[in-house]
């Protein structure tokens, strides 16, 4: 992040936007004292601080609550109000007294609106309750500054509507409050004022009634594509797969074709569905209903194993957790998925795996000092590239790549863009999943945008802006 | 120019010297136990040999490890993808009560042959089935290994101690057939042979096989398995069986070479095997490991039984000096904080 600078007065509601990884969250975490600024100063009403810790922040009126709420689960809706307070006034002879504490606790749920017994664990609450047990804890530490991160991502549309009512009385009791997120129409709602954000660095900030959708969004996404030609196209005409009003817990009625020699873009914010996506084909979410063609083949995946026979591969968003064994090498790591063709009587085949392997390494230009090495010593972007040669071992007819560029660098990622274009011009089908859309714009044939779980619109490449693109992810549907 | 050469050669030369041990080092230990062995080892009264280094000594030795290291190589694939098996001693006490119950208890109208064969055959059915019922529990429903195994601790203890009342059943010395049984099984070559020929078909299974590999990657990391398609139940099942499976083998040993299925017999096992694994570098958190690294974290331990007994020393000494050795073992196979990115 680098030189952010804007101001926001008492009682304001400043909403601060960007797309993924523009740097939204980490300025609310800078003012909340959790991170520390390289240099430069925040002043909070008329005290300049530099270097506090979170604690300090508390203490002077100004607190985050965070998007993955920070709520000890077993312990009491009242205790965890008090929890980072505990006072003298809760204690008797020295020991907490649940009884007191529930007392104590009472006005600040009636402000927050829960009318729920404080003795029940807070595990045993909604999302959209226990967000409001969040704020009721900051509204007992006497905060004059509330940053909430991404507030609405996991709520229903009546706890949306409940939330910005309570903001719209905060405000009225002169709480200022900083609202992270990146759904626009929710911003439009309550918002006074707009902080835009993009790659680290602060764009601009308007006043909510003087602007509208179409200037966001172009200060949003206002940067060139990375100078590089488009990849070529392989698109054919033929049908690779075709999915059909599928729908888990997590999306919904999602419809699309892919075409063979296809590399089709998905775009979307954080919790647009994009991951959940990939794991319904994959058959690690339980499907609801909806039908999947693979290869002009109806086909009912319930298991990952079960996708792989089918032909269809997934290289997770999430390449220490979801993908690699760090502690194995790099051979094993590229063979684990395609076991089945490497052995005989179920003992592995030494001369074939290392031919394979060898073949690969070579040619996709992983970094590895032998193909026996700790695949934990190799760095971010030569781990991906295993975990993309499982992938290639297995040589699937549709591959589902999400979030691949993610933490490599810039050598990696065009490495990984040529592995997906001559894939493609295998004809084989790709689905290509990326927060940088000059990266989408650079790669696809077209854009399939996500919002909540939806399709929102599938947009041709060659007709299509980031703005475009932007627009749709950032629409919430009713 | 010279000495700044030699500067940048010697931590090289270092490094690849620490690589080396590193690779052995639990063979260091073994090397280092067996050295302290033959120095505190008595003398043999009359021809002044090292009593630790003669024949039957050693012999002895290979045997009194072979049910731990029957025991702990199950538990090494079990440690391997990152769960734990608690029950084997009560598994250990129930295979040996229920041989030792078909052999003395039961006479069906088949040759003699047949009834031993039963007599082993039966309780591997029963044990390697709590195996596979271990694993069905860990697999499907979730719950922690640490608390299935734990259940089935108590349980088959329990179990064993119903079947034969609490009593102890003797497995007798005369001609009738359950003295064949035990004269069968128990000479020292084939305790010591079942030992070896498990041992090597076990290495071969983790390192060269299919399966093995899987094993390693379930416990090194199971969301990663999950997204690579890998079949975890399956993977879990056989390793819960087989520790079932090995465990009962090492069962039908105990009860030949005591002349008893004792239902009280096999308390603690299951630490003394894990004790085994984790000298051998095995890590508690799985992913990575070996069967010759158990096989050395259990001579390990039975050489320094076998020395504190030469010795005359008391159980309970031996005991602490146990701990200590399994403190440091682990210590010192730590990984060390220097990684080369590159």
């Amino acid at each position: 992040m680098r030189d952010v600078s804007f101001s926001i007065e008492r009682g304001e509601v400043c909403a601060l936007i960007g797309e993924n990884g523009a740097g939204k969250s980490t300025v609310g975490k800078i003012i909340a004292g959790i991170y520390r600024p390289d240099h430069g100063q925040l002043v909070f009403e008329d005290e300049s601080l530099f270097s506090y810790t979170p604690l300090e922040a508390q203490s002077r009126g100004i607190s985050l609550i965070l998007q993955e709420l920070d709520l000890f689960p077993s312990l009491s809706i009242a205790m965890n109000i008090v929890i980072n307070n505990i006072h003298f006034k809760y204690l008797e002879k020295g020991l907490i007294r649940p009884r007191i504490i529930n007392r104590e606790v009472k006005p600040w749920l009636e402000k927050v609106g829960i009318n729920l017994d404080p003795s029940i664990p807070v595990e045993a609450l909604s999302m959209a309750q226990v967000q409001l047990v969040a704020i009721a804890r900051v509204l007992s530490m006497n905060t004059r500054l509330i940053i909430m991160d991404e507030p609405t991502s996991s709520l229903t549309d009546d706890a949306v509507a409940n939330l910005f009512d309570l903001i719209a009385e905060l405000k009225h009791d002169g709480v200022t409050i900083i609202f992270v997120s990146h759904k626009m129409n929710e911003i439009f709602r309550i918002a006074d004022s707009i902080v835009v954000m993009r790659d680290g660095c602060f764009i601009g900030k308007m006043l909510a009634r003087d602007t509208d959708h179409d200037e966001v969004i172009e200060m949003m996404v206002g940067r060139l594509l990375s100078g590089k030609e488009r990849q070529q196209s392989w698109k054919t005409n033929d049908f690779i797969l075709s999915v059909d009003n599928l729908s888990t817990l997590r999306i919904k009625d999602v419809s699309f074709n892919l075409y063979a020699g296809e590399v089709l873009g998905v775009a979307g914010l954080v919790g647009a569905g994009r991951s959940e996506l990939g794991e319904a084909l994959f058959g690690m979410d339980k499907k609801i209903h909806g039908h999947v063609t693979l290869d002009g083949t109806l086909v009912d995946v319930r298991s990952p194993g079960g996708a792989i026979r089918h032909g269809f591969g997934l290289i997770p968003e999430d390449r220490k957790i979801q993908g690699l064994m760090m502690q194995l090498s790099v051979k094993e790591n590229m063979i684990l998925s395609r076991l089945d063709q490497l052995n005989k009587y179920g003992f592995l085949v030494n001369w074939k795996i290392q031919e394979s392997v060898n073949e690969l390494v070579e040619s996709i230009k992983i970094k590895t000092s032998s193909i026996d090495a700790i695949v934990d010593t190799l760095s971010g972007g030569n781990q991906q590239k295993v975990l993309v040669s499982r992938w290639l071992m297995v040589d699937p007819n549709v591959l589902f790549l999400d979030d691949p560029t993610r933490g490599v660098d810039v050598g990696a990622k065009e490495d990984i863009y040529e592995i997906i274009t001559s894939l493609a011009s295998k004809g084989k089908g790709i689905i290509f999943v990326s927060s940088e859309l000059p990266e989408l714009l650079r790669c696809s044939d077209r854009i399939l945008v996500m919002s909540e779980g939806n399709v929102v619109k599938i947009l041709n490449t060659e007709e299509t802006t980031q703005k475009e693109i932007m627009f749709y992810a950032t629409r919430v549907l009713q | 120019m010279l000495n700044n050469l030699e500067k940048n050669r010697l931590p090289l030369i270092f490094d690849m010297m620490a690589s080396r041990m590193k690779k052995f080092q639990s063979f260091t230990g073994l090397l280092l136990i067996i050295i302290m062995a033959i120095i505190l080892s008595p003398r043999q009264h009359g021809t002044g040999r090292v009593l630790f280094l003669t024949p039957e000594n050693i012999s002895d030795i290979f045997r009194q490890v072979s049910e731990n290291g029957i025991i702990a190589i199950g538990m090494t694939f079990i440690i391997l993808t990152s769960g734990i098996d608690l029950s084997v001693g009560s598994v250990l006490a129930l295979a040996a009560t229920f041989c030792a119950k078909l052999l003395t208890q039961w006479d069906p109208s088949i040759g003699q042959p047949v009834h031993i064969f039963l007599a082993i055959f039966l309780p591997l059915v029963v044990t390697t089935s709590f195996g596979t019922l271990y694993g069905l529990v860990i697999s499907k429903l979730k719950v922690q290994p640490f608390i299935v195994t734990l259940a089935g601790m108590i349980g088959l203890r329990g179990f064993a101690r119903f079947l034969t009342n609490n009593a102890n059943l003797d497995i007798g010395f005369g001609d009738d057939v359950s003295s064949v049984f035990a004269d069968l099984v128990s000479p020292k070559p084939v305790v010591i042979s079942t030992f070896i020929v498990i041992a090597v078909i076990m290495s071969v299974l983790l390192s060269r096989t299919v399966y093995g590999l899987r094993v390693k990657s379930i416990g090194d990391n199971l969301i990663g398995a999950r997204y690579a398609g890998l079949p975890v139940t399956k993977v879990l099942l056989i390793t819960y069986a087989l520790s079932g499976f090995l465990t009962g083998i090492a069962g039908i040993l105990h009860a030949a070479q005591n002349h008893q299925g004792s239902p009280n017999d096999g308390i603690s096992y299951e630490l003394d095997a894990i004790a085994a694994v984790v000298i051998g570098g095995t890590k508690m958190t799985g992913g990575k490991g070996s069967i010759i690294g158990t096989i050395i974290g259990v001579f390990i331990m039975g050489i320094l039984t076998n020395t504190f007994r030469l010795k005359g020393v008391d159980i309970n000494v031996e005991m602490m000096a146990k701990a200590v050795i399994i403190v440091i073992a682990v210590w010192l196979q730590m990984p060390r904080q220097h990684k080369s990115k590159g």
